[in-house]
């Protein structure tokens, strides 16, 4: 579970603050889809960087599965962002010279599982995501779609609480978007808690919660239909 | 994790070929150019024998006559670095050391017995006493000194280098075996093992970086043999010998004999100074030793310094060779930052994933340290080289003398590595630091 209690965040220069994100409280529950979303530069993805750990906050507190994050140190983020935390960016951030074995092992490396255990992981997450017969492969020999599965993989293998997609269908045409999507909605029917930053209300609608981010407020929005579509 | 940083790093490096390749070449450079100048430096300036050197000291009189002085140096009088013959047979004779031995030199042709007398080399021979062996710790293959006896006698025998037991015996025990010193046969007692003491103490200033003489006669086996080069001995003199003679030689006040005696201690050297002051007396009363009594007794170290060997106080090439090495860092560091900026979608990536700081800077350390090995290893090379130039440029340093000993290897290997972590660091910390949310868009 996830929960946020009167959490802001501004940022500041010499003469200017700007409030990214007004105070809020915001609980997900393990298991939820939840969709964010918001026009440009409304703090989408701030809210998402410090749900996963990645920036600090200003005010108020956070929970992660029931770890009061506040004060931990760098090291201490780090192993709980590595244990239940698995990320997915529109732009896939593969790296190029490793495999794809090599860049799903990623995440497990800093978790210092034994090797054989690794390979399990890694070997059932590119099963999952449909490409272990191309395990050494190299992300420039695969099409943009089949990129973004690796690097669902990637967050998967380290079987964490909460997948936290930003934009994940942005760079992909409607069909590889469709194949993303429903790999997703295959991986929270198991019990992995999403929640997905998008601009497109389809996938939106698909999400079973919907939070609208204005201007650094964050308001509980309706539940999209899929009619709009 | 060690293995998963070492593959990282071989994959960063050949990411940037080039750069990797510079960064790599700067501190091969550098190093080499460092450590090319610390081994000179380094074999120059050390003890080249550290059990004796404070037990071992050349003797000095100030026979020179009253007219003027041998020498002045920094306004004061200095006397001769070497004695007169009948001064040194006088102190050999008064035993006053544990051991002692004066040195003498010339240089001859030689041969082996069977050799045709075209094949017959010149070669520059040492006349001492059978203690210079034990003073000097010379190490021996085969046999050993010769006996009092020959020292006494001045018989005809002789101790030969390894390198000349080579060409002359195959490297087979030659002790009993005779070899042609002119036409006159000497019977070989010895052969010495390696022996290279460096820098030559013994020897004068030009010839304190040559390797040791091939042949070891007694001394007195010079002496009545009338063995002379005078192209080979510093002979000077206050008063001209009265002919041309041998036996004026000998007899007149002219220096020309080293001569050196080994102490209990440092502490009895006051004893022995005041033995060498009574000399000096009972000498006037002969009507020599009319100057100021300026005896002396040089320890090793201290007769390197004042015979401008070695320095005493430290070497300026040594420091602007390395602070070429730090402008070579500079350099690389330059780069390094380069190179992790070039990173910085990495490493937001790696710490999105769960990697911490330290975890970013131990992988990032790890290749600096591979780029400091190969530099160091290039750079080993690079120093070898320059050794090489080194002992072409300076011919009285011998070749096999300027080579780095293994203790400078590892050094050298160590140096690269810490001094490409030292200013690896502050780029590799810069890295670390990155905002991780700022870079995820940027990979």
């Amino acid at each position: 579970m996830l929960s946020m209690r009167h959490l802001s965040k501004a940022y500041h220069t010499d003469t200017i603050k700007t409030q990214a994100l007004q105070p809020f409280d915001l609980t997900i529950e393990q298991g939820e889809f939840v969709a964010i979303i918001g026009p440009s530069g409304s703090g989408k993805t701030t809210f998402l960087n410090i749900t996963g750990l990645l920036e600090d906050f200003c005010e108020g507190s956070y929970e992660l599965d029931g770890v009061n994050v506040e004060h931990l140190s760098d090291k201490a983020k780090s192993k709980l962002r590595n244990e239940k935390v698995g990320f997915i960016f529109q732009s896939f951030n593969l790296i190029p010279e490793l495999t794809l074995y090599d860049n799903v092992d990623m995440p497990l490396r800093y978790r210092k599982l034994s090797s054989k255990e690794r390979h399990e992981r890694i070997m059932d997450a590119l099963g999952k995501v449909g490409l272990a017969s191309r395990r050494d492969h190299y992300p420039a020999q695969l099409s943009g779609g089949q990129q973004q599965r690796v690097a669902i993989a990637r967050a998967i293998a380290g079987k964490p609480s909460f997948l936290l997609a930003d934009e994940p269908t942005g760079n992909l045409d409607s069909k590889m978007a469709e194949g993303i999507m429903a790999l997703l909605e295959d991986i929270n029917a198991q019990g992995t808690s999403i929640v997905m930053v998008t601009h497109d209300p389809n996938q939106a609608a698909r999400a079973q919660r919907v939070i609208e981010i204005r201007d650094g407020i964050l308001s509980e929005g309706k539940r999209i239909e899929k009619a709009i579509a | 994790m060690l293995g998963y940083y070492l593959k990282l790093a071989f994959i960063s490096l050949k990411k940037t070929p080039f750069l990797s390749f510079l960064m790599i070449i700067t501190i091969a450079i550098g190093i080499g150019a460092a450590m090319t100048t610390y081994t000179v430096s380094y074999l120059l300036a050390k003890d080249p024998i550290p059990s004796k050197s404070e037990k071992l000291f050349n003797v000095r009189l100030n026979s020179f006559g009253p007219d003027k002085p041998f020498n002045i140096a920094k306004g004061k009088e200095v006397p001769p670095t070497i004695l007169t013959y009948q001064d040194a047979m006088n102190l050999q004779n008064a035993q006053q050391g544990v051991r002692q031995t004066p040195l003498g030199s010339f240089k001859m042709m030689t041969r082996g017995i069977t050799q045709p007398v075209t094949e017959a080399k010149m070669t520059a021979i040492r006349s001492a006493y059978r203690d210079m062996f034990s003073m000097f710790d010379v190490p021996f293959k085969f046999g050993g000194a010769w006996d009092e006896v020959a020292d006494k006698e001045g018989l005809q025998v002789a101790v030969i280098s390894q390198e000349l037991n080579d060409k002359l015996f195959l490297g087979e025990n030659s002790v009993g075996k005779s070899l042609l010193i002119g036409e006159s046969s000497y019977q070989i007692v010895g052969v010495t093992d390696d022996w290279y003491p460096i820098p030559k103490f013994f020897d004068y200033r030009v010839r304190a970086y040559n390797k040791p003489r091939d042949i070891i006669i007694p001394f007195n086996t010079q002496i009545n043999n009338e063995l002379w080069t005078s192209s080979d001995v510093s002979f000077l003199c206050w008063k001209e010998p009265s002919d041309d003679s041998f036996s004026a030689i000998l007899a007149s006040e002219c220096v020309w004999v080293s001569y050196w005696v080994e102490l209990a201690s440092e502490a009895d050297r006051s004893r022995y100074l005041d033995f060498l002051h009574r000399y000096s007396m009972e000498q006037r009363e002969y009507g020599r030793f009319l100057r100021e009594p300026l005896h002396q007794l040089f320890n090793v170290k201290e007769d390197l310094v004042d015979r401008k060997v070695q320095k005493e106080d430290g070497n300026i090439a040594l420091w602007l060779a390395f602070a070429f090495l730090g402008v070579c860092l500079l350099n690389c560091m330059a780069m390094m930052v380069a190179k992790f900026h070039t990173k910085t979608g990495e490493v937001g990536l790696r710490r999105a994933v769960g990697a911490s700081k330290q975890d970013i800077v131990a992988q990032f350390s790890i290749e600096t340290c591979i780029v400091g090995l190969l530099g160091g290893g290039l750079g080993l090379l690079l120093a070898q080289f320059g050794l090489v130039v080194t002992a072409q440029l300076y011919s009285h340093l011998y070749a096999e003398m300027l080579e780095m000993t293994f203790g400078i290897v590892v050094m050298t290997i160590v140096l690269a590595i810490t001094s490409a972590m030292a200013f690896g660091l502050l780029p590799i910390l810069h890295a670390a630091k990155v905002q991780p949310s700022s870079q995820l868009k940027s990979l």
